[in-house]
């Protein structure tokens, strides 16, 4: 036992010179490139000197008015990917192995498309912000494994560390993310503090206007989803525009108070450990008593959700479910035929089809 | 001249066909084997179909379209209704039993189970993306053991010890038989495990969760095996209905949708001599390059499209 934790911290160890390693060599090119815009700035051109590429996957859609936010306070300009197509997806699906959830297979097309378009790409390690409250394991990996897949380019990538169980809040991973690219810790904290509140802002409004939509008139359905299979362009976007046609008022579930949802999450299983799916949890006992119908969607083979949604579907009773299960299929037939029959069902119970 | 309303299924496996008149009584019906060309095959049932129709007595004013190639041969055909097989199966099902609570139906690339109260649907579950348990897995497996299709339930209630197989898997499941087959297990055992492998594949996927009350119908391909009937009779331990017009039950829904529309349109039985063909076409108009498919008449002339995201990949019809 002992010996196991020796050889633990060792390897923590090795893992904190690592990323204190890299940090100091990003450090370094940093100071490079502010060198470099300070003499611009002489100049008179004033061009900024480093970009910083965002991929429009994965955990953007959750954290993009915090991530673009703090780079905008801090003078850097970033790029974010196009939304995804076709060939995105294809190329995210050749880049890895099968095994790989959808969305990421799309996130590391998005990643290619970046390359050599930014001096680095942001994929910040996001493990947790408290007990419960764990995010899933790919993005803790994300960053590691996206080095991994791209090693033979050369590529930057920029990281940062969210770990609370580890005492690695969120804002010092952001004061050491502007330290890395050569800002001062109070220009930082700053930039952090002002984005940070711009994102509550955001999210408290978005709550807001979704709460607004539970009391429309009409055939409503709660769609509990990642937001970054809802978000994405060709894949979620079937869905919701699907529904939309059909019209049917779709409330999302991730769009709510996080505080509420996730206290209220414990009614449905007090012991699920995902943020992001105790968000929706708690969501759903709030709202089902609301909505006519819970179309859950996840990507295939979404660990998080295939326990989490099986759950659902057993705990859920008294409300029409439809598990909707994507994957990169072209054809959009059995999807639509799984909402066409969903909403046929629900408007049969309504006694108007 | 009384009206009449034509409902076509056309599924992965076999295409359906029925026509009813105003008492949902069926005039004429039809099953073939879609064989991968659903065209040729709703051609060749509305051949069957007219043979068995009194034109001097009864007219079709609506017809309906169901099944995987709704789209396809609702363009062909005229449809006045074009519906999901969930919907039909409903429709069709709570019109002919109208206290039933349960439906269970397994077809040849999905299955689905309906539950309703009070004659009306209020919840369903369909399998997700594999087709594990359904008939295609039925078929390859008889295949394999070299027998038909139509006899595995015979030989099913024959066996006494139904062989264990895996049932989670259609892969799985499939390298289980092998091996059991190279132990020795006799055939009729080894079908009747294929037979409860189904039941339970069903039970576990797509009817988890889910309160199955008696009366209990149950319906497609899969309702005419035997051996799967008595397997579900067994585990659930209630009489489970396959009425013998099952197989009917998306056709004849997809005529009653037909009936329910105020959509009218004559059928013309002409329709079985036209050629059709179809094209798929690449988009290319952005990086999604969606696959379109038009259907044409032969002489050329185009009369629907499909699979376009987006208006760029729109096509003029005509």
């Amino acid at each position: 036992m002992a010996k196991q934790d020796k050889l633990d911290k060792k390897a923590v160890k090795r893992v904190d010179k690592q990323t204190k390693k890299e940090s100091k060599k990003a450090r370094k090119i940093a100071k490079r490139a502010r060198k470099a815009e300070k003499r611009a700035r002489k100049k008179g051109t004033g061009a900024p000197a480093i970009t910083i590429g965002i991929p429009r996957a994965l955990l953007y859609f959750r954290y993009k008015t915090l991530w673009t936010g703090f780079f905008k306070e801090l003078g850097v300009e970033t790029i974010i990917s196009a939304p995804t197509d076709r060939a995105i997806m294809e190329t995210g699906s050749s880049l890895v192995v099968d095994e790989t959830c959808l969305s990421a297979k799309i996130f590391y097309g998005h990643v290619q498309s970046l390359i050599g378009q930014c001096d680095y790409i942001f994929i910040p390690r996001i493990s947790s912000y408290g007990r419960h409250r764990s995010m899933c394991v790919r993005f803790d990996a994300l960053y590691d494994e996206t080095c991994n897949v791209f090693r033979g380019t050369n590529q930057k990538f920029l990281t940062c560390n969210v770990d609370e169980l580890k005492d690695e809040k969120e804002k010092d991973a952001f004061v050491g993310l502007g330290y890395q690219l050569g800002f001062s810790h109070k220009q930082a904290k700053r930039a952090y503090k002002r984005a940070k509140r711009a994102e509550q802002k955001k999210r408290r409004q978005a709550a807001n206007e979704t709460e607004q939509l539970y009391r429309r008139e009409g055939t409503k359905i709660l769609i509990a989803g990642h937001s970054y299979l809802i978000e994405d362009a060709f894949i979620g976007r079937t869905v919701t525009d699907y529904l939309k046609k059909s019209g049917v008022t779709a409330i999302r579930a991730d769009l709510v108070d996080q505080s509420d949802a996730l206290k209220r999450s414990l009614e449905i299983s007090p012991t699920c450990r995902w943020e992001v799916s105790r968000e929706i949890l708690g969501s759903i006992a709030m709202h089902k008593d609301k909505v006519d119908g819970i179309i859950l969607m996840s990507a295939f083979p979404c660990g998080p959700d295939a326990m989490v949604n099986e759950l659902l579907t057993r705990k859920l009773q008294g409300i029409p479910v439809l598990n909707l299960v994507l994957d990169g299929q072209t054809g959009t037939a059995g999807v639509e035929t799984r909402l066409e029959s969903f909403v046929d069902i629900i408007r049969f119970k309504e006694g108007t089809l | 001249m009384e009206n009449a309303y034509l409902g076509i299924d056309v599924g992965s496996i076999s295409t359906k066909g029925a026509i009813i008149d105003d008492n949902n009584q069926i005039i004429s019906s039809s099953y073939i084997w879609t064989q991968g060309d659903p065209i040729g095959a709703v051609k060749q049932l509305l051949h069957l179909l007219e043979e068995g129709f009194d034109k001097e007595r009864y007219k079709i004013v609506a017809t309906g379209s169901t099944g995987s190639a709704r789209k396809l041969v609702g363009t062909i055909i005229g449809a006045t209704m074009v519906k999901n097989e969930i919907t039909a199966h409903a429709v069709g099902t709570t019109t002919f039993y109208p206290d039933v609570r349960t439906i269970l139906e397994i077809g040849g690339q999905d299955s689905k189970i309906i539950l309703v109260e009070n004659g009306v649907a209020v919840d369903y579950a369909m399998n997700t993306l594999c087709a594990a348990g359904t008939g295609a897995f039925l078929s390859s497996q008889a295949k394999r053991l070299g027998i038909e299709v139509e006899e595995i339930g015979e030989y099913a209630l024959r066996s006494k010890h139904p062989t264990q197989i895996a049932a989670r898997c259609t892969v799985f499941a499939e390298s289980d038989l092998v091996h059991k087959i190279q132990m020795g297990h006799p055939r009729e055992d080894i079908i009747a495990g294929v037979c409860n492998a189904v039941v339970a594949n069903y039970l576990n996927n797509v009817g988890k969760g889910k309160k199955i009350i008696s009366p209990v119908v149950f319906q497609g391909g899969v309702s005419k095996n035997q051996g799967v009937v008595a397997a579900f009779e067994r585990t659930l331990d209630c009489k489970v209905i396959v009425d013998e017009n099952g197989h009917l039950m998306g056709a004849l829904g997809a005529a009653i949708l037909a009936k329910r529309s105020t959509k009218r349109q004559e059928f013309d039985f002409a329709v079985e001599d036209m050629e059709f063909y179809t094209r798929e076409a690449n988009c290319g108009r952005c990086s999604n390059n969606c696959e379109i498919i038009c259907v044409y008449h032969r002489d050329g002339k185009m009369i629907d499209s499909w699979g376009n995201r987006c208006d760029r990949g729109a096509q003029s019809v005509g």
